[in-house]
């Protein structure tokens, strides 16, 4: 029954992947922006949870919208006044955002002071089902990642902003001749990614711990994911999350947790060498 | 072609902690002149340590502040000279030899991780410096220029483990981040251990910040320790107490027992998960003693009540003080050899009750106590050694014959 066990909590670290990768999925992905402060984005989501449901008490969903709110604020106000130079100049956005990314910390030590804090879990209790314990905010995780992965899809293959944020991405110019205004589109998207990274925050505070260096964790995590899955492929990103989810649980299994760990690296290394543009290539015209 | 832009990014980013930690300096000179005495105060306020050091420098300024109110040290007042180290052990390196050579210290009191301590320790060890090192540590180290106040893993373990092998169970579980600390402390736990007759059931050690630990709650589920004895550090602290009690584990039941889980970690978990767990330190906030209600009054006055104050904070606290009655003891200030040599038997009545420094050693006779976590999230203490116990910087249950350095 331990493999049950194992199997169900790699399916829940997926959800968690899944949905840390998001965000980063649409930054990196479809904008080219390799996004250093993606895992401070989240960061920021799990500090605005933090206020609305333990400062103001206030019900831990709220605190949810709030997150997307804020960090989709934040992710537009950086577009404008950093990214925006930078299309196109991947080495100098990487530069970009690390900066933007220790601002931030930095920001958020000075108003909430370095220590960590903490979010109630609003769910508490946990199924058992035979000997396989899952909590259910593990459960609410997965389900929850579910749904924002159809969310997404829904955003990018069904609405007027979906099919101009994929044509952007596909060819700026012929866009732009079109009358689609590109620039407001790639503050959208951006605002939209960083959403995504903070309702992640939001997600995983009552799980991990809420401080200003928390993000660096989740950033190595959500760039291996992104990777693996394929550059600017949804289904990508869910098949990554899966893979590295059940694959970090099944090695610690049989070996300990560091080594675990590098053996996922390796497999990704791996991948990566076969398939330079990970599992789910996106098909570009 | 495209190259240089590469070693540009590479340079910039290696800079970035130097130019953060440059930025935050605060210069002490000017001011003082040949009327007061400046001590060196060294430690991160900046970076990932930062939440812990803060408090430690907090701790220091505030002792200088009440020696200096209270007439100083032979009538000349202290000079703090404040350097941030932004959680960088080659920073702390420049810090010190900048606080030893340019600013002229008497002794710097400071660090706090394992790696900034044996980056500052050659550069006092050249300038025959002084460095109060206010942390506890893992021990196998000695320096004739390094006072050490913090606890050896001896006087936080000698009683803890044989306890928790009485009164919780024999079986232990590890859980530790993987660097030197948990393993030098584990291993004293495990000779401990076979002393007592209890056993070791599992391993296991993760990555400095990981957050996830379903897989490790399910090895403990499997091995059904009595005991899960954490030396989990920073962040991973909070995450594993909440998956711990998450996953179905009970605390009340099977404990997490910890010499290094503090107050600072659990203002980062709510109560009812907290509650059950135990800790061994020298010193804790809620400690019952006037001192303490004393210092502890002061301390949140001075940087606001929600702080916690934690063994370290004191231990930084009760530093300042030793500092000043060996300052007393000697004629010339800048005489290094003969201020380090006055620590030998100095004794205070710390907020954790009287300490006493090693005549020979360099390290600092302390209190051993184990507090439980209790339904409000706080700790309660439940046992009080009754008497000081010896710093063993090579524990003899793990080292019976190893040569006594300050010897020679």
């Amino acid at each position: 029954m331990v493999i049950g066990q194992v199997i169900a909590d790699g399916i829940s670290i997926a959800g968690i992947l899944i949905i840390v990768a998001l965000g980063l999925g649409i930054i990196f992905g479809v904008m080219k922006v390799i996004n250093m402060a993606h895992g401070d984005l989240i960061m920021i989501g799990a500090y605005t949870t933090y206020v609305f449901s333990t400062v103001m008490k206030l019900p831990f969903f709220a605190g949810m919208i709030a997150a997307f709110v804020v960090t989709a604020l934040v992710g537009a106000l950086i577009e404008m006044l950093v990214i925006r130079k930078l299309y196109g100049r991947i080495l100098e956005t990487l530069l970009a955002t690390y900066g933007v990314s220790l601002l931030l910390q930095q920001i958020v030590r000075m108003i909430f002071g370095p220590g960590g804090k903490s979010v109630k879990n609003p769910l508490e209790s946990s199924l058992s089902i035979g000997s396989v314990v899952l909590p259910h905010f593990r459960l609410f995780i997965i389900l929850f990642a579910v749904f924002l992965l159809l969310l997404v899809a829904f955003v990018i293959y069904k609405t007027k902003f979906g099919i101009q944020f994929r044509t952007v991405s596909q060819n700026r110019e012929m866009s732009e001749c079109l009358g689609i205004n590109t620039s407001l589109i790639d503050t959208y998207t951006f605002a939209f990614g960083a959403g995504l990274a903070g309702i992640a925050g939001a997600a995983l505070a009552p799980l991990k711990t809420v401080s200003p260096t928390m993000g660096l964790d989740y950033l190595v995590d959500a760039f291996m994911v992104v990777v693996l899955g394929g550059v600017g492929s949804l289904t990508g990103t869910a098949i990554g999350s899966g893979v590295i989810g059940e694959a970090n649980q099944l090695l610690t299994l049989v070996t300990t947790e560091t080594l675990g760990k590098i053996l996922v690296f390796i497999l990704v290394i791996i991948v990566i060498r076969f398939k330079p543009e990970g599992l789910f290539k996106m098909e570009r015209r | 072609m495209k190259k240089w832009t590469v070693w540009i990014a590479l340079l910039t980013l290696m800079m970035l902690p130097v130019l953060s930690a440059c930025s935050s300096s605060t210069g002490g000179s000017g001011g003082g002149g040949n009327d007061g005495i400046k001590v060196g105060v060294l430690f991160s306020l900046s970076g990932a340590t930062a939440v812990t050091e803060k408090g430690m420098a907090n701790a220091t300024l505030m002792a200088i502040d009440e020696i200096n109110a209270s007439g100083g040290v032979n009538g000349k007042k202290l000079i703090p000279v404040q350097e941030d180290l932004a959680s960088e052990p080659s920073v702390a390196a420049t810090k010190a030899k900048k606080l030893l050579l340019e600013d002229k210290v008497a002794a710097i009191i400071g660090c706090y991780t394992s790696a900034s301590r044996q980056a500052v320790l050659p550069i006092v060890e050249q300038n025959n410096g002084l460095l109060v090192y206010p942390t506890l540590y893992e021990g196998e180290e000695y320096s004739k220029n390094i006072i050490y106040t913090g606890a050896t893993p001896n006087q936080q373990l000698q009683d803890f483990v044989p306890w928790l092998v009485k009164n919780v169970g024999k079986k232990f579980f590890f859980v530790g981040s993987d660097y030197v600390y948990p393993a030098e402390t584990n291993k004293q736990v495990k000779a401990l251990l076979q002393q007592q007759g209890g056993q070791v059931v599992g391993e296991e050690y993760v990555p400095i910040g990981q957050s996830e630990f379903s897989s490790v709650v399910n090895k403990i589920k499997a091995a059904q320790p009595d005991v899960v004895f954490s030396d989990l550090v920073g962040d991973s602290v909070s995450a594993f107490y909440k998956q711990y009690k998450n996953f179905g584990m009970d605390p009340k039941k099977v404990p997490i027992a910890s010499p290094i889980t503090a107050e600072t970690d659990l203002i980062s978990m709510t109560k009812d998960v907290s509650a059950g767990n135990i800790s061994s330190y020298g010193y804790f906030q809620t400690l019952d003693t006037p001192e303490n209600k004393k210092f502890v009054e002061a301390y949140h006055n001075k940087y606001g009540k929600d702080e916690p104050i934690t063994d370290v904070h004191e231990s930084a606290y009760f530093s300042t003080y030793l500092l000043k009655m060996a300052l007393e003891k000697v004629q010339d200030p800048s005489d290094t050899t003969k201020l380090i040599d006055a620590f030998a038997g100095l004794e205070f009545d710390a907020p954790e009750g009287k300490i006493k420094v090693d005549e020979k050693n360099h390290h600092t006779w302390l209190h051993s106590r184990i507090a439980k976590v209790n339904d409000n999230g706080q700790f309660e203490v439940i046992v009080n050694s009754d008497k000081l116990i010896h710093p063993e910087p090579w524990a003899k249950v793990i080292f019976p014959d190893h040569a006594e350095p300050w010897n020679n």
